[in-house]
């Protein structure tokens, strides 16, 4: 079943003359961690926030979960979760109260106005949860007393207390240190593993998207690509073989003779055309260095945006 | 997170809705409590109003008039100051919009009503802890009512406030701006005091005037707190202009015409860019 199905989007804000999202149509499959990729500017925000019904479309179709986000928006509410690019928590509230808010407006227990008189179901909830992301400690604090990360992880905390079926996250990680980071990841992926969570992901840290299903890239408003990273590493970039001899003159006229591209860095990289194997068996000349090098999800964004004008 | 507990959403929808007022207004109320600034503020501001303006006026130009003109002010002040206070609550929209927090309230699936009243009778709750400036000011200036007067204003108050809150919405609910959104209640708040009857009586009132005071839901949401006030008294006639019935009327309807055009387009304002 497609949790997220978007046919032919288009977007264009009032007064602009220009689509911030042009005919754009992807599925997202029930359990899918998908990755939406572009640079700044392509439209990734204004599809999320359309898909997330805070924003309307010129036209097109966008069905979440089942439910049309135009006709059965509140359905669609009751049935998604999202951590907004900016944060957006009360800062006048402590932690607790931010997710007591948020519980009671997903109709999930009333408001009582204290942590003590909210239903036992909930306080075990949220202790458990702070528990497993790291607020414990700051729990009754005021927002402004969180740092950044901790706000994030609240933030989640926040966006999971009602089980959401499919869970918006825009840039979730931005401003946050690598500890905080890879915590938060951790986290979003037990969830991922135990509820089966549909997870929509823009991020600007590509490695963030390297494990994920499906990636798809959205450039000057267009989806340019949509494939799993597999492919998409496959399509644009190849493996390197990477080679040092302590006769490097020998080994790069032997590397000339063969016909093979090369370039000297630190050491001698040789794109693979073909099974690696097979380049290691042609080179004669004794190699005191020989590694092979992956190619990563951001090498490959990065050389398709060179290639699909994304990068100027 | 074996055991992670999945609580139950509430299957009835009113109940829902209910509970996301209360919700809401439980925020209001507690970041109320959290500014004692405002606090300050919405007890000094009526006990200036009041002690300035209605000090000198009482002292100054009430000569032929054929009521007291301390109890006419008194309790015009008390609604005046409910809607002045209502109304500078709703400016929350424009600060959560500046927050980002009124992202998490649009994704949320509510009601944009219930969003609107919760905020409304969140102000409320502040307005009506206003009263008690007003209630020493007229202390100060000997000015009093009896208890069952009082409670009677009081029971009252929640319908001023909706009323009050729902005028706001229909001008801040569109309004981005915090500067724009302080200017707003100027533009709301003044013409009131002055059209209304609040401090100045407006029964023998004229033209353009007169046909403006009428559309407003104050001049109803006032006349119908004094009919209350003066129910019984010689002054009644002098002072209540119309029919209980109509003023309730008026003001349901007003209210009801601002609450629906203003959320709809604070909602769309939102969506529609």
């Amino acid at each position: 079943m497609s949790m997220v199905e978007v046919k032919n989007l288009i977007k264009q804000y009032k007064h602009t003359k220009i689509r911030s999202v042009d005919d754009i149509s992807f599925k997202v499959e029930e359990g899918e961690f998908f990755a939406f990729l572009g640079p700044n500017g392509a439209g990734k925000t204004t599809t999320i926030s359309i898909l997330s019904t805070i924003l309307s479309k010129t036209s097109g179709e966008v069905i979440i979960s089942g439910f049309d986000v135009q006709k059965e928006a509140r359905k669609v509410r009751e049935k998604i979760g999202i951590i907004f690019q900016k944060p957006s928590l009360d800062v006048h509230l402590t932690a607790e109260q931010n997710i007591r808010f948020h519980a009671a407006l997903y109709g999930m227990c009333g408001y009582r106005l204290s942590f003590k008189l909210m239903p036992k179901a909930y306080r075990q909830k949220v202790l458990e949860l702070a528990e497993i992301v790291g607020i414990a400690d700051v729990l009754f604090k005021p927002i402004k007393k969180l740092s950044g990360g901790m706000q994030r992880k609240l933030e989640i905390v926040r966006s999971l207390i009602h089980m959401p079926d499919v869970l918006f996250l825009d840039e979730p990680t931005q401003g946050l240190d690598a500890v905080s980071r890879r915590s938060l990841w951790e986290y979003i992926n037990q969830v991922r593993n135990q509820f089966g969570t549909t997870v929509f992901l823009t991020t600007h840290y590509i490695d963030e998207a390297e494990n994920v299903d499906k990636v798809c890239v959205i450039n000057h408003g267009k989806i340019a690509f949509c494939q799993s990273p597999e492919v998409m590493k496959q399509n644009f970039l190849r493996q390197e073989l990477m080679v040092d001899s302590v006769n490097r003159e020998q080994l790069t006229s032997e590397l000339s003779d063969l016909g093979l591209d090369y370039t000297i860095n630190r050491l001698v990289v040789v794109p693979c055309q073909g099974s690696v194997q097979e380049l290691i068996l042609k080179i004669k000349t004794p190699l005191s260095v020989l590694k092979i090098s992956e190619p990563t999800l951001e090498d490959a964004y990065v050389e398709f945006l060179k290639k699909n004008g994304g990068i100027e | 997170m074996k055991n992670v507990l999945v609580l139950q959403r509430r299957k009835s929808k009113l109940h829902r809705e209910l509970g996301t007022i209360f919700a809401i207004f439980a925020r209001e109320v507690t970041l109320l409590f959290k500014s004692p600034a405002f606090i300050g503020m919405s007890i000094a501001m009526p006990m200036v109003m009041m002690g300035m303006v209605g000090g000198n006026l009482m002292e100054n130009m009430t000569g032929g008039l054929n009521f007291e003109f301390g109890k006419f002010m008194l309790v015009g002040m008390l609604v005046n100051m409910l809607f002045v206070t209502t109304t500078q609550s709703m400016t929350t929209l424009v600060d959560d919009n500046d927050s980002n927090f009124n992202e998490e309230m649009l994704v949320s699936p509510i009601s944009r009503y219930s969003l609107a009243i919760g905020k409304i009778l969140g102000g409320s709750f502040g307005a009506i802890f206003s009263m008690l400036g007003t209630l020493i000011a007229g202390l100060v200036l000997k000015v009093t009512l009896p208890l069952s007067r009082w409670f009677l204003i009081l029971s009252l108050s929640p319908l001023m406030c909706l009323s009050a809150g729902a005028v706001a919405m229909l001008v801040i609910g569109m309004i981005k701006n915090k500067k724009a959104a302080n200017y707003a209640v100027m533009l709301i708040t003044m013409p009131q005091m002055f059209l209304c009857g609040a401090i100045i009586p407006i029964k023998s009132t004229t033209g353009l005037l007169k046909i403006l005071s009428r559309c407003l839901p104050m001049t109803y949401c006032l006349d119908l707190v004094r009919a209350v006030v003066y129910h019984d008294s010689a002054e009644h006639d002098s002072v209540v202009m119309f029919n209980p019935l109509v003023n309730c009327v008026a003001i349901v309807v007003v209210t009801l015409v601002c609450l629906i055009i203003g959320t709809y387009f604070y909602a769309e304002s939102e969506k529609n860019k």
